[in-house]
C-alpha cells in the first residue's frame, strides 16, 4: 500500500537516492553495519563496489551476516574482528581493524576497515565503514621484517655485532651482540667513539687509527682492523672490526660509518698455536738437516779411510807398511764407533719425548762438577767465582745439568789465556721469572764472526783434534733445547767468553 | 815426470796424511810435502813462505777442519793470491757430498781447480800429480 508523500518526503527520498547513486559509483568499498541493543548484528548497506568485489550473491545478502563474515574473513582473524567491533560499539569510538579475507577469484588479501560510529534514536549502533586493500603494504612489511630477521639471524649466527658511528655527534650505536663481546650491556653506557677508543690496547691504537684514516682518505674501500679491546672482566679480547663510510659531506668528510664487530680471540689463539707448531717443525727440520750434515761429513770420512787403507794393504808387499795400515784401521774403527755413539746420543736426546725432570739445585751440581775437575783446576791454577744463589733451583734433567757444567768448565780451562790466571765466574739471575745461568771466563775468546756458526754446530765437532771445541758444546746445546731452554754466547778474542743459558721450566 | 817443489796437504785426519804419503811413494812422485792439521796452520805457514818466495805449487785442501776450515783458508788465500808471483793450484779434497759445500765450491772457481771426493783413489792422485 502506498501512502501519499509530502514534498519534504520527496526531497528526502531524492537526497537518499542521490547519495546511493554516488556511493555506488565510487570504487571504494563502503558498507554499513548495524548492531541492535540486543546485539543483533546485520549489514545495513553495501555499495556496488563492495558487492562486486566480495562477489556477494543475492542469498548471501538476504541471509545471515555471520555467514558472510565466516565465509570471507580468515578464521584466525575473526576473533579480533568481532572483539574490536564490539569494543567500538560499547565505547562508541571509531572502529579500526586489519584482517585477512579470502575471495574466490583473488585469493588471500589484507584489508583494513575504518569506521565512524553513531547511535540512532532506537539505540542501534551504526558503523559507517570504508575498507582499504592493504595487501601490498602488508607484503612489503613482511618482506622488510623477513629481511631484518634474516640479517639479525645471520649476525647472531656469525656472532657479529653492529656499530653505527655518527661523526657529527661522536655518538656510536653498539648492538647488543657488539657489547656482549666485551661482557658489557646498555647500562654500562658505552655510547661514544671516545669511550670505545679508550678500551683499545695501547699497542694496537696506532695501527687502528691509521687503518681508519686510510679508509677516510679513500685509500681503502672499507675499514678493517684487528685489535685488542678491554672487556669488562679486565681481559683483552681480539676484535675484528670492518666498516664502511656510508655518508660524507660536500667536502668529502665522513659523517657516518657503519660496520661489524667480530670476536676473533679464538682464531688468534689458534694462530699463535699454529706459529708455535711451525717453529717446532722448522727446528726439527733443521735438526734433520744437521743430522744429514753429520752423516755426510763424518761417517763418509771414516768409510773413505777404510777403503783407502784396504787398498794400500791389498797392493803392498811390505809387511811393515801393512802393520802400519792395520794400526790406522784400528784408529779409524775406533773413530767410527765414537761417531756412531755420538749420533746415538744425539738421537736419544731428541727422540725421548718426556724427559726426566727433577728439582735440581744449581749450586750442588756445580760443586759436584768442581769436585770432579779438582785436579785440572789445581793444575791450571783456575780461580772459581761462584755467585749462584744458594737456593737457585731448576726443573731439569740431572744428567744434562751434570754434562752442562762439565762441558762449560772443561772448555773454559782448555781455552784459558796463557798470560793470565784463568777465572771462571758462575752466576744466576731471573729474567721474566725464568732462571738464567751465566758462565764467564777470561780465556782466549772466540771470534764469533768467523767461528760463530760453527761453535754449536757439528761440522767439526766429531773430530778428535785437541783444538776442536769437541762434541761437548753441540750435545749440551741439544740437551738444553730439548728441555725448552736456549743458549747464547758472547765472546771477544783475548778477552773471554760468556755463555748464557736460559732455562725454561714451562715446557 | 813433473817435480813439485812444494805441496801442502791440509787435513785434520792423520789417516788421510798417511794415505797421501803412501800414494806419493807408490806413484813415484817426488815432492816436498808439508802436512797441516787445519787451515790456520796452513795459512800461517803460507804467509811465511810468501816472504821467502818459497810458496807451494799445489795445495790439497780439506773442507771440514777445526779452528780454520777449508772455506776460511780460501778466504785468506784469496787476499794473498793477488800478491803472488807464482800460481798456486788448489784442489779441494773432502768427504762431504753436501749440497751446501758443493754450492760454496762454485763461489771459489777462481781459487780452486777441482773438487775431489774422499776416498782419494790412485787414479785421482795420478790425474793431479802424473799428468799425461
Amino acid at each position: 500500500m502506498k501512502t501519499s508523500l509530502t514534498s519534504k518526503d520527496y526531497f528526502l527520498e531524492g537526497k537518499v537516492n542521490f547519495y546511493k547513486n554516488i556511493l555506488n559509483q565510487i570504487p571504494d568499498l563502503i558498507f554499513q553495519v548495524t548492531i541492535s541493543p540486543e546485539n543483533d548484528f546485520y549489514f545495513s548497506y553495501f555499495n556496488k563496489s563492495m558487492i562486486n568485489f566480495f562477489e556477494l550473491d543475492g542469498d548471501e545478502l538476504k541471509g545471515k551476516p555471520i555467514n558472510v563474515i565466516n565465509s570471507r574473513v580468515h578464521p584466525d582473524d575473526r576473533k579480533v574482528f568481532f572483539e574490536t567491533l564490539y569494543a567500538s560499539k560499547n565505547k562508541l569510538e571509531p572502529w579500526s581493524c586489519e584482517f585477512r579475507v579470502t575471495i574466490n577469484s583473488q585469493g588471500l588479501l589484507w584489508f583494513k576497515v575504518d569506521a565512524t560510529v553513531t547511535k540512532d534514536v532506537n539505540s542501534n549502533v551504526i558503523f559507517y565503514c570504508v575498507l582499504t586493500d592493504i595487501t601490498d603494504i602488508k607484503n612489503r612489511e613482511s618482506k622488510v621484517k623477513e629481511s631484518q630477521e634474516r640479517c639479525q639471524f645471520a649476525l647472531e649466527a656469525s656472532q657479529k655485532g653492529i656499530w653505527d658511528y655518527d661523526l657529527r655527534t661522536g655518538k656510536v650505536y653498539f648492538s647488543k651482540e657488539s657489547l656482549d663481546i666485551l661482557q658489557l650491556d646498555e647500562e654500562d653506557g658505552i655510547t661514544t667513539n671516545e669511550q670505545w677508543d679508550a678500551r683499545i690496547h695501547p699497542d694496537d691504537l696506532i695501527d687502528y687509527l691509521s687503518n681508519i684514516q686510510s679508509h677516510i682518505d679513500n685509500q681503502s674501500p672499507y675499514f678493517e682492523n684487528t685489535k685488542r679491546v678491554l672487556a669488562k672482566n679486565g681481559e683483552y679480547k681480539w676484535i675484528l672490526s670492518i666498516g664502511k663510510i656510508i655518508e660524507r659531506d660536500e667536502n668529502g668528510n665522513p659523517l657516518r660509518i657503519i660496520g661489524t664487530h667480530n670476536d676473533v680471540s679464538l682464531n688468534k689463539l689458534k694462530e699463535k698455536e699454529l706459529l708455535n707448531n711451525l717453529d717446532i717443525i722448522i727446528e726439527q727440520n733443521n735438526r734433520l738437516l744437521n743430522f744429514a750434515h753429520i752423516v755426510s761429513h763424518n761417517l763418509r770420512s771414516h768409510t773413505g779411510n777404510f777403503k783407502m787403507l784396504l787398498n794400500v794393504i791389498d797392493e803392498t808387499e811390505d809387511e811393515v807398511s801393512k802393520e802400519e795400515c792395520f794400526g790406522y784401521l784400528k784408529t779409524t774403527s775406533n773413530a767410527l764407533s765414537e761417531t756412531i755413539d755420538h749420533l746415538k746420543e744425539l738421537v736419544d736426546i731428541h727422540s725421548t719425548i718426556i724427559h726426566k725432570r727433577e728439582d735440581l739445585n744449581l749450586n750442588i751440581f756445580l760443586n759436584q762438577t768442581l769436585e770432579v775437575l779438582s785436579k785440572e783446576i789445581k793444575d791450571n791454577k783456575v780461580k772459581i767465582v761462584n755467585k749462584i744463589g744458594e737456593k737457585e733451583t731448576i726443573k731439569f734433567n740431572p744428567a744434562y745439568l751434570e754434562s752442562l757444567f762439565l762441558n762449560f768448565t772443561t772448555n773454559a780451562i782448555k781455552y784459558s789465556h796463557p798470560d793470565r790466571t784463568p777465572v771462571i765466574n758462575y752466576s744466576s739471575s731471573r729474567e721474566n721469572g725464568k732462571v738464567v745461568l751465566m758462565i764467564q771466563d777470561n780465556g782466549l775468546g772466540i771470534n764469533l764472526e768467523k767461528h760463530g756458526e760453527k761453535l754449536f754446530g757439528m761440522y767439526k765437532t766429531f773430530h778428535k783434534n785437541d783444538n776442536a771445541r769437541g762434541i761437548g758444546l753441540f750435545i749440551t746445546k741439544n740437551q738444553i733445547e730439548s728441555m725448552g731452554g736456549t743458549i747464547e754466547v758472547e765472546s771477544k778474542v783475548n778477552v773471554g767468553t760468556t755463555f748464557k743459558i736460559n732455562f725454561n721450566e714451562e715446557l | 815426470m813433473k817435480n813439485f817443489n812444494n805441496v801442502f796437504v791440509v787435513d785434520d785426519d792423520l789417516v788421510y796424511h798417511f794415505i797421501i804419503k803412501k800414494l806419493f811413494s807408490k806413484c813415484n812422485v817426488n815432492a816436498n810435502t808439508s802436512y797441516f792439521f787445519n787451515g790456520l796452520e796452513a795459512i800461517d805457514d803460507l804467509k811465511n813462505k810468501v816472504k821467502t818466495d818459497n810458496v807451494p805449487d799445489l795445495i790439497l785442501l780439506d773442507i771440514n777442519m777445526p779452528v780454520f776450515d777449508g772455506w776460511q783458508f780460501l778466504e785468506e788465500f784469496k787476499k794473498l793470491k793477488e800478491n803472488l808471483t807464482k800460481e798456486i793450484t788448489v784442489y779441494l779434497v773432502s768427504s762431504s757430498n753436501d749440497i751446501t759445500d758443493l754450492n760454496k765450491y762454485k763461489e771459489y772457481q777462481d781459487e780452486v781447480k777441482k773438487y775431489y771426493y774422499k776416498p782419494m783413489t790412485q787414479e785421482d792422485f795420478e790425474t793431479i800429480f802424473v799428468p799425461n
